[in-house]
Parts: structure tokens; C-alpha cells; sequence
């Protein structure tokens, strides 16, 4: 079965096995002329299931099982992923919050707390904070600017909206007694991104990749934030990045 | 030996950095200063620990003794990461 979406403004044809690809993405279902054709098959399938026990293994916990329609909504989206650095986007593992239309985006190691901080947003600044993707968003490194996508693939809590906005500064945060957010270079946040980001397998996509992390971190005001998970971190981090 | 077309050399601000592909079988990152980067631009092409060695002591103005051990410490992890076609 096939399905047309719209992934940071491009059109994307997904022909999968199982419907819950199509339930997953359905907010950005949309008609058009696709540039990319995604078309899993079994064998995509049964590549994540591998991947997915690799990772489990090497983080030395139990190999989780799952079914091949969740295993296949990862294996669209590293399809696309894959596709997405050539025609300049990227995938950053990270939260993505749009305060009065700008977009704020925490990126961390796994359980540093991300999505517990970007709540706070929504919980400190009402409906002046919406959160475009609290996972897997693309963002679009343009030579005059960067803008933070939407996508179905938002972690488990299934927080974000179809939308976009302008990127306005990025914060790799870390867990700490006080919260503490200072400016940081490109070298000091390069390390992190390069973990965070997708990763194409293909070498010319990874270049592109490398180039394009190279430009935002040139264009993008960068921070690293010590953060305790109080609530009250979002409003001292929006003061400290609003600029 | 040569580097493995899975990574690719990342410079930086000072910082080198060697980058895996997605299909590599390490998942994580290699980090150093100028002379890691100088050591992965010589790996692009194919060559031995000693022509590295050489190449290094042409460029750089340190006893040989301390070139030749910070190049076998860079490819002693380069192998370990699997990062090299031997």
C-alpha cells in the first residue's frame, strides 16, 4: 500500500508492508508529485530488528523484540534519512521547541533529559511554547538559515506538530546540580552533534552531512546547558538564548 | 594500509576527528589534535606505518622517537576501531 507525505517540505511516496506506517504518518499525508519513493520490503525489516538487538547488546541489556510494522516505521524513516543530506537536511536526535514562532532545540545523550525539559517549556510558557518534535526532527541547513521540521517520528511520548520554524539557537544539555547555560564553539559542541545526528551509511551522504553540520554551526548560536530538571530551567534557558 | 572508505576525516577548530558511516561497525568517534588529522590525510591514500612515520618527521619538528610512538598510537586505535584496509 502507498501513501503520499510532505517531510520537511519535500514529497515523499511510502510503499509499505503494514498499514501502521501509514497511521503513524497520517498528519502529513499529503497529494503531489513524490522526489523520493520509499518501498520497504522484508529485508529492511529484518535489518532494524538486527540493529535494534546490536545496540541493545552493546548498551549490555536485554534484546528487545518488536513486530515488523513497528521495526518497519524505523526502516521509512532511515530511507529517507539516508536520502534527506544530499538535498540538504539532516535528522538530529533531539527536542525541538517553537516559543512566539522561533525554534529552540535540545539535543543530549539518551536520558539526560530532553523531554522532560522541553515539557517545562510548554508548562512554563502555555500555548506561547509548541513543541515540533520531541525526537527525530529534520532540520533544513539552508545557506541563509536553518529551519526545524515536524515529523511523525517523535518519541515515545508522540509530541510534535506538523510545522516549522527558524532555528534560533541550539543547547546541548547536561545533567547538573545548577542550572547553567554558557555559550559554546563549533569544536565544543561538534563531538556531541556528530553522536546525535543520523548517520548515512552512504560515505557521499555523510560528507554532505559533515558539510552541513559545519554550516549550522557557523550560522546557529550554540550553548551548553547544565540542568537539574527543575522546572524553573526553561525559563532561565529561554533568557539566557533569546538573544 | 589504508583508511576504509566507511570513514570519513572530520577537521574542525583544531579538532580531528574521525567519522564513521552509518555502515561502519563502530558506532562511535576517534578525537585528537592536528597530528591525528595530519595521520588521516596521509592514510587517504595507501601506505605503510613507516612512510606515515616519515611523512610526519618531513612536517613536524620533534625527534623521531616521538613522531614514530604518536603514529603507532594513532594506528594502534585507527585498527582497533577497524578503520583500516590492511
Amino acid at each position: 500500500m502507498k501513501e503520499t507525505y510532505r517531510f520537511a517540505e519535500t514529497v515523499v511516496a511510502v510503499d509499505a508492508l503494514y498499514p501502521a506506517v501509514h497511521a503513524y504518518c497520517s498528519a502529513y499525508r499529503c497529494a503531489g508529485t513524490p522526489a523520493l519513493t520509499v518501498q520497504i520490503t522484508q529485508a529492511d525489516i529484518d535489518a532494524e530488528r538486527r540493529k535494534s538487538a546490536d545496540e541493545d547488546r552493546a548498551e549490555g541489556r536485554p534484546v528487545r523484540t518488536f513486530a515488523d510494522d513497528y521495526l518497519e516505521t524505523l526502516a521509512v524513516y532511515r530511507k529517507i534519512a539516508e536520502w534527506m543530506p544530499l538535498r540538504g537536511t539532516v535528522l538530529l536526535h533531539g527536542s525541538a521547541v517553537a516559543m512566539d514562532g522561533e525554534a529552540y532545540l535540545f539535543t543530549a545523550k539518551s536520558g539526560t533529559g530532553k523531554s522532560t525539559h522541553a515539557a517545562f517549556w510548554q508548562a512554563a510558557f502555555g500555548s506561547r511554547a509548541i513543541m515540533i518534535n520531541d525526537d527525530k526532527p529534520l532540520l533544513r541547513i539552508a545557506p541563509d538559515g536553518v529551519t526545524v521540521f515536524g515529523t511523525p517520528w517523535d518519541g515515545k511520548h508522540r509530541r510534535s506538530s506538523n510545522c516549522a520554524a527558524p532555528l534560533h539557537a541550539l543547547c546541548i544539555l547536561e545533567r547538573a546540580a545548577e542550572t547553567q547555560v554558557v555559550p559554546i564553539t563549533a569544536s565544543q559542541a561538534m563531538p556531541l552533534l556528530l553522536q546525535q545526528v543520523y548517520r548515512p551509511a552512504d560515505q557521499a551522504a555523510l560528507a554532505a552531512t559533515l558539510r552541513l553540520l559545519d554550516r549550522l554551526t557557523q550560522t546557529v548560536p550554540l550553548y551548553r546547558m547544565g540542568c537539574n530538571l527543575a522546572p524553573s530551567a526553561a525559563v532561565i534557558a529561554y533568557e539566557a538564548m533569546k538573544g | 594500509m589504508k583508511l576504509k572508505q566507511e570513514f570519513i576525516a572530520y577537521d574542525t577548530e583544531g579538532l580531528s576527528m574521525l567519522v564513521p558511516t552509518g555502515s561502519a561497525g563502530f558506532a562511535g568517534l576517534v578525537q585528537g589534535n592536528r597530528t591525528l588529522g595530519v595521520i588521516l590525510s596521509l592514510l587517504q591514500a595507501e601506505t605503510t606505518e613507516a612512510e606515515v612515520v616519515a611523512a610526519m618527521l618531513a612536517r613536524f619538528d620533534a625527534p623521531e622517537d616521538v613522531i614514530a610512538k604518536d603514529v603507532r598510537r594513532v594506528i594502534d586505535a585507527l585498527r582497533g576501531v577497524g578503520a583500516l584496509d590492511e
